[in-house]
């Protein structure tokens, strides 16, 4: 790998992996969970993010940007390591490739509600394999013309300008929610991940990435996007309303009416394809990083394919969409320990090597 | 067992391989020009010219059409016949005469224009090329409507003069290769020294040096055998017609090809967004070049998308026409018999079948092509109840927009991936759309231009270029060259006080 990523791409290559299907029913869960003006939760969760972020960022200091599964495979055998590492690779390609069926899912409430969904799934695997083979490099590179073709769509909140209305925030917050905030803010909190990839992201990035700052400002950046969407629905919609609606966010764009066209929302649905693409193409590009240290002799373009076909395998299994959403939601939590616990452990494991002086200076 | 075996071996990296390709260096066997030899090496060309003056000792060697005969008569016969026997050595001196002591370069001199002078024991070059060529005119693919209308000719040293005298600079270097087994053609690599990256230079040059191919007879086959990704539909390099544009990107720090016997001039690096420029942008004002350069844009998603967004809503999404809209297309949709994705193949391969009869046919001939698509098969397609009057609108819209694109090999790669979309428009609807386009994109990440990236300045993200990319800003604010071409000299202007 010659080229390193560039911070601005570094930036959006993090912030397309944590905007995706989740976003859809983001103003809904938050309605559901912290009642009245539950957008604000979005600024109570967001600190966590950044913690988080933080944590990362030690362990990007302490093994100096090296890759941190070279810096396990320095303490533990790959013997050891080995099923670990299988179960790393299977339950992020998972990840990818359920958030991909739940987009397809969901596509399907808008159209072709009798087409066999794997048909779809299968061409977004092709898809996401032929992006994963062009290199990490070429995904940040796709994924910021992907941004650009979808970042536009948030211009289009303004059009409900003339139907918000602040009366509708109420003065009182979190009132009528789920009084278990504690599993509202699990519930919630995955909307905000792929951040946590970034762990694998140090030997693609130099000092000129400023990765963890480019990590920081997408988070940022989800932090803003999210809080403003969500402002909107809680404005737009009534708190009874947005509790009911399975997908706010597509309600909201099949509102729109131009001239010539109306109904817009399997067309916008249909640009989110591509922030779904880079989620899904991220935790299977993760499961190759680990795939690789366990079959270094394998080609890539051979391990990325039987990584998607796994992905592909393990997508038959969820048949209707609360299905997919219900296993969605048990690998998010899983992912939310592992974006916590996965940099907390290397940060030990880094002290211990360092204690013994294993760490180069 | 073996094919089990043999698929593993395939499925794992190949170490033996070196990283490093390795080159035999090609010696030359240098034997001493002889009129003999290079008379064997032309035997049974009837076009050589092999004049004898037995008192003189002299022998000159030449192709017949490939010579300027005045200035052959001029500068070598005239001289050699009042010059005295003692005096054809004194003569030969004369800086025009070089003498070759390498048999080959003799004959490559020859084969190139030149005519070979044997005297004696020694063998001399004089270029008296000069065959019959077409003047300069007015390109037919590339009309400006200001600035200059001169264009390439098929002639390489004309065309290295409308550039020279353009920049008339020491630093433009020029670089001469030869290419094709057989044909031997001349290729001329162009830039500035001081402002092109040499790196790009080499490159260029280290490529088309290894083509090992019979005949190359264009620019735009020379650049398909020296391209990154040769599979792909979209151009790496982009071609013109026009000096000046030409010019420009020499000055910008591009590296710049010409190739003998074709009308057209490539430049490299080149990102996919340059297709849509033209330096029409550049003689208007900067706004209206900013709006041209804009609608160019536009074109491009109504040509690769307007029609796929017929098929998609006429086929799955109706809901998406407003109440007053709907009623028209389904009267204008209830006399047709097909689905709307063959009624939309129909009109597109008809307009394609209109377009390429057209650029075949005289221009007279092409009008009346144009009249008989356009009106007598458009109307009479609706009238017989084959096609929509909205489909027909759409499909014309969409080709009208691709000739809006000013690079003819860029709008040609663009309306093949209209059928693409179209297709997945009709199986998919607007789902299939949004396939179409991640799978452009996807590939157009992986396309690089002489080892740059394709989406420049997007992907890389530089924002400085955008300027000149997507607008076309003042001149005073276009201070700095490209900086896809990783020009060792960014500033173009001084700053305006």
């Amino acid at each position: 790998m010659k080229e390193k990523l560039s911070a601005f791409h570094a930036t959006i290559l993090i912030y397309m992996t944590q905007v995706g299907v989740f976003s859809f029913s983001l103003p809904r869960m938050l309605a559901q969970h912290f009642g009245t003006n539950g957008w604000l939760a979005i600024f109570i969760l967001a600190p966590f993010v950044f913690l988080n972020t933080a944590i990362i960022a030690v362990v990007y200091r302490l093994s100096k940007g090296k890759s941190v599964l070279e810096t396990i495979e320095k303490s533990i055998s790959k013997i050891v390591l080995f099923p670990i590492y299988l179960c790393l690779c299977c339950f992020w390609v998972t990840i990818g490739c359920l958030a991909a069926k739940e987009y397809i899912f969901i596509f399907q409430i808008i159209a072709f509600p009798s087409t066999n969904p794997m048909i779809f799934m299968f061409i977004f695997c092709v898809l996401a394999y032929l992006l994963i083979n062009k290199g990490i490099y070429n995904i940040a590179k796709v994924s910021t013309v992907f941004y650009i073709i979808t970042v536009w769509i948030l211009f289009l909140f303004f059009f409900y300008y003339h139907d918000f209305k602040w009366t509708r925030l109420t003065p009182f917050i979190f009132q009528g929610g789920n009084p278990d905030k504690i599993k509202g803010f699990f519930d919630v909190y995955p909307a905000f991940l792929g951040y946590e990839l970034t762990i694998l992201l140090f030997p693609y990035a130099d000092k000129k990435t400023h990765l963890m700052r480019s990590a920081f400002i997408s988070s940022g950046l989800a932090t803003i996007v999210y809080a403003f969407i969500a402002l909107v629905s809680f404005g737009f919609f009534s708190l009874g309303y947005l509790k009911v609606l399975q997908y706010p966010i597509l309600v909201l764009f099949a509102y729109v009416h131009l001239p010539l066209i109306e109904r817009i929302e399997n067309l916008l649905y249909g640009f989110l394809l591509f922030t779904t693409m880079i989620t899904t193409v991220m935790n299977s590009w993760a499961a190759v990083e680990v795939g690789k240290r366990m079959f270094p002799k394998l080609k890539n373009a051979v391990l990325s394919f039987l990584i998607i076909l796994f992905g592909y395998v393990i997508s038959f299994i969820p048949e209707v969409l609360m299905e997919a959403r219900r296993w969605l939601d048990y690998a998010a939590h899983i992912e939310t320990g592992l974006a916590f616990g996965f940099p907390i452990a290397l940060i030990l494991l880094l002290l211990i090597q360092r204690s013994r002086g294993e760490l180069q200076p | 067992m073996s094919f089990i075996k043999q698929l593993w071996k395939a499925m794992l990296k190949d170490e033996s391989k070196s990283q490093e390709a390795i080159v035999t260096p090609y010696t030359e066997n240098n034997e001493r020009p002889s009129l003999q030899h290079t008379l064997e090496q032309f035997d049974d060309c009837a076009d050589l010219v092999h004049r004898a003056y037995p008192k003189l000792q002299v022998d000159i060697v030449y192709f017949s059409p490939m010579m300027d005969m005045d200035k052959l008569t001029r500068d070598v016969l005239t001289p050699l016949l009042k010059a005295g026997e003692d005096e054809v050595s004194d003569l030969l001196e004369q800086s025009q005469f070089s003498k070759n002591e390498d048999s080959k370069q003799i004959i490559k001199g020859i084969l190139s224009g030149q005519a070979a002078i044997f005297y004696r024991q020694s063998a001399y070059l004089v270029d008296v090329f000069g065959p019959e060529s077409r003047a300069v005119t007015q390109s037919e693919t590339e009309t400006v409507i200001t600035g200059p209308h001169d264009a390439f000719t098929e002639r390489a040293g004309t065309n290295l003069a409308l550039i020279r005298s353009r920049i008339r600079s020491s630093h433009l270097k020029v670089i001469r290769l030869s290419v094709g087994e057989v044909t031997k053609t001349d290729v001329f690599i162009l830039y500035i020294e001081g402002i092109a990256n040499m790196d790009y230079v080499h490159e260029a040059i280290s490529r088309i040096k290894a083509i090992e191919m019979d005949a190359v007879y264009d620019t735009s086959m020379l650049i398909q055998c020296i391209e990154d990704s040769p599979k792909s539909v979209f151009p790496q390099f982009i071609t013109s017609e026009r000096p000046d544009a030409i010019a420009s990107k020499l000055v910008s720090g591009r590296v710049v090809g010409l190739c003998d016997g074709s009308p057209s001039a490539f430049s490299a690096p080149t990102s996919v967004f340059e297709f849509f420029s033209s330096s029409d942008d550049y003689y208007q004002r900067w706004m209206v070049g900013t709006g041209i350069r804009l609608l160019r844009f536009v074109a491009f998603i109504i040509t690769v998308a307007f029609t796929a967004l017929y098929v998609s809503v006429t086929t799955y999404h109706y809901e998406m026409i407003p109440e007053n809209l709907l009623i028209p297309l389904t009267e204008s949709r209830s006399r047709v018999p097909f689905p709307p994705l063959y009624e939309a193949l129909l009109m597109e391969t008809t307009i394609e079948l209109l377009r390429e009869a057209g650029a075949r046919l005289p221009t007279k001939i092409g009008q009346t092509i144009g009249i008989v698509g356009g009106i007598v098969i458009g109307q009479a397609a609706v009238q017989a109840g084959l096609t929509s009057n909205i489909l027909i609108i759409a499909v014309a819209i969409s080709a009208i927009s691709s000739f809006v694109i000013p690079s003819y090999a860029m709008s040609g790669s663009i309306r093949i991936i209209r059928f693409g979309i179209i297709v997945l428009a009709g199986i998919w609807g607007n789902f299939g759309i949004a396939i179409g386009f991640t799978a452009i994109i996807i590939h157009l990440g992986g396309v690089l231009s002489l080892g740059t990236s394709y989406l420049t300045p997007i992907a890389p993200f530089k924002l400085r270029d955008w300027k000149d990319t997507f607008i076309r800003a003042p001149f005073f604010i276009l201070d700095e060259r490209p900086t896809q071409t990783k020009t060792p000299n960014r500033i173009r202007q001084k700053p305006r006080r």
